[in-house]
């Protein structure tokens, strides 16, 4: 297994953020020559396909260049990214997926890939990666926020949905790398340009338990900080409060706590009164100690 | 029933009224509801926010005429912002979300809270 340490480069509210949306986008962060590079290494590489087709195939010898290694698997912002939310010494991909369409193409239904396992806990990433620029017309991967919380979704469904309230297409520029949830909802768009597109996603996975050792904020606090989902999510909840506290809080290495209830921690309050049920600092081992 | 078969039905009891239905128009009216009444049957999916028919609509797509249509981008663009304004446009449950799939609160059901609807062209 190939490992990684670098430093994390995301602050408690972009974590915080990637739990209410189970993505984080990193736009334009490979360097415009190894998106070249990627983009002429795939032509020569893909099989060949008719418009209106796409192509599953697993080019996992890019995985033995240097230069995409680097650029991308390596790449500071995203791997900085990765180490964040995954921990210290996280495993590195091994197997590469091309998702590559000859436009115009239909759309795909809305699904989650194959191995997803529902949970709060965070123990693997899927990784998207656009070496060309990737607009709406290309049929630009849609996400649904917030989606990687919900009730395990039967691959059986996909197909059943369409237009979704709250969805967010990924369409950027060349070089832009999306983290995600492995479970999050994902589709491939309608596509009414011409020309291929590509799409290479992968996978990271955690080897050390979670700790909140990314960078901390001095006036983040996990007490009156908001866990709501959002205006970008299909629906609201009050249950989604909890899920998302719980990923946090799992993240920072607390999975040990009962909430209150009713209007309690960690619902969305305006009062100035610490909020009542606050299980106490997720980096404070007393506080740990005091709710086991 | 849509406006075509019920203009069929006001024509057969209006020449009941004047005493000239005869069998034959009957049997003609009663094969143009078989053919047309009962044609191609139109389907809305329609995710809703709740399992009241008057919450928001959060997802859709229709199959009209054959043909799957997710509808507009743009959710203000959708033809109906909630189960009830489909209703008051002819649509007919056929598909309620099922209460008992959605008993446990602790669980986030996404847009599980689906309405199925049928309207027949």
């Amino acid at each position: 297994m190939h490992t990684n340490n670098c430093e994390p480069t995301l602050t408690d509210s972009q974590v915080l953020r990637f739990c209410k949306t189970g993505y984080l986008p990193l736009i334009g962060v490979v360097p415009d020559d190894v998106n070249q590079r990627c983009v002429e290494w795939m032509d020569e590489h893909a099989p060949h396909i008719e418009p209106g087709d796409f192509a599953n195939h697993e080019p996992s010898e890019i995985l033995d260049e240097d230069w995409f290694v680097d650029g991308v698997i390596l790449n500071p912002a995203a791997a900085g990214t990765v180490r964040s939310l995954l921990g210290k010494n996280f495993a590195l991909p091994y197997q590469m997926a091309s998702h590559r369409v000859h436009m115009p193409a239909q759309a795909y239904g809305w699904h989650r890939d194959g191995g997803s396992q529902s949970s709060h806990e965070l123990n693997y990433l899927q990784v998207y990666y656009y070496p060309q620029d990737t607009t709406v017309e290309m049929g630009a991967t849609a996400f649904l926020p917030g989606s990687h919380l919900y009730w395990p979704f039967g691959q059986s469904s996909a197909g059943l949905y369409g237009m979704f309230r709250g969805s967010v297409s990924s369409a950027a520029p060349a070089g832009s790398i999306f983290v995600t949830a492995y479970s999050v909802w994902h589709r491939r768009m309608k596509s009414t340009d011409s020309g291929i597109r590509n799409l290479l996603k992968y996978n990271y996975w955690r080897t050390s338990p979670p700790a909140r050792d990314w960078i901390q904020e001095t006036n983040f606090d996990p007490a009156t900080a908001s866990y709501g989902p959002g205006q970008d999510a299909v629906q609201a909840p009050r249950q989604q409060f909890l899920a998302v506290a719980r990923m946090f809080f799992w993240l920072c290495g607390r999975d040990d706590y009962q909430a209150l209830g009713g209007q309690g921690w960690p619902m969305a309050s305006t009062s100035t009164v610490r909020p009542y049920g606050y299980p106490g600092d997720p980096t404070d081992p007393r506080a740990r100690q005091h709710t086991s | 029933m849509d406006g075509q078969c019920q203009a069929v039905i006001d024509s057969c009891i209006q020449q009941f009224r004047a005493g000239t239905l005869d069998e034959e128009k009957l049997r003609n009216a009663l094969d143009w509801l078989t053919v047309n009444g009962t044609g191609h049957q139109d389907l809305l999916y329609l995710q809703a926010g709740s399992a009241a028919v008057s919450s928001q609509v959060v997802g859709m797509f229709t199959v009209e005429d054959g043909e799957i249509d997710e509808g507009p981008p743009d959710p203000d663009d959708w033809p109906y912002q909630s189960v009830l304004d489909a209703l008051k446009d002819g649509w007919r449950i056929i598909k309620f979300p099922e209460l008992a799939l959605l008993l446990d609160d602790t669980k986030l059901h996404g847009p599980g809270v689906e309405f199925i609807l049928e309207r027949r062209r």
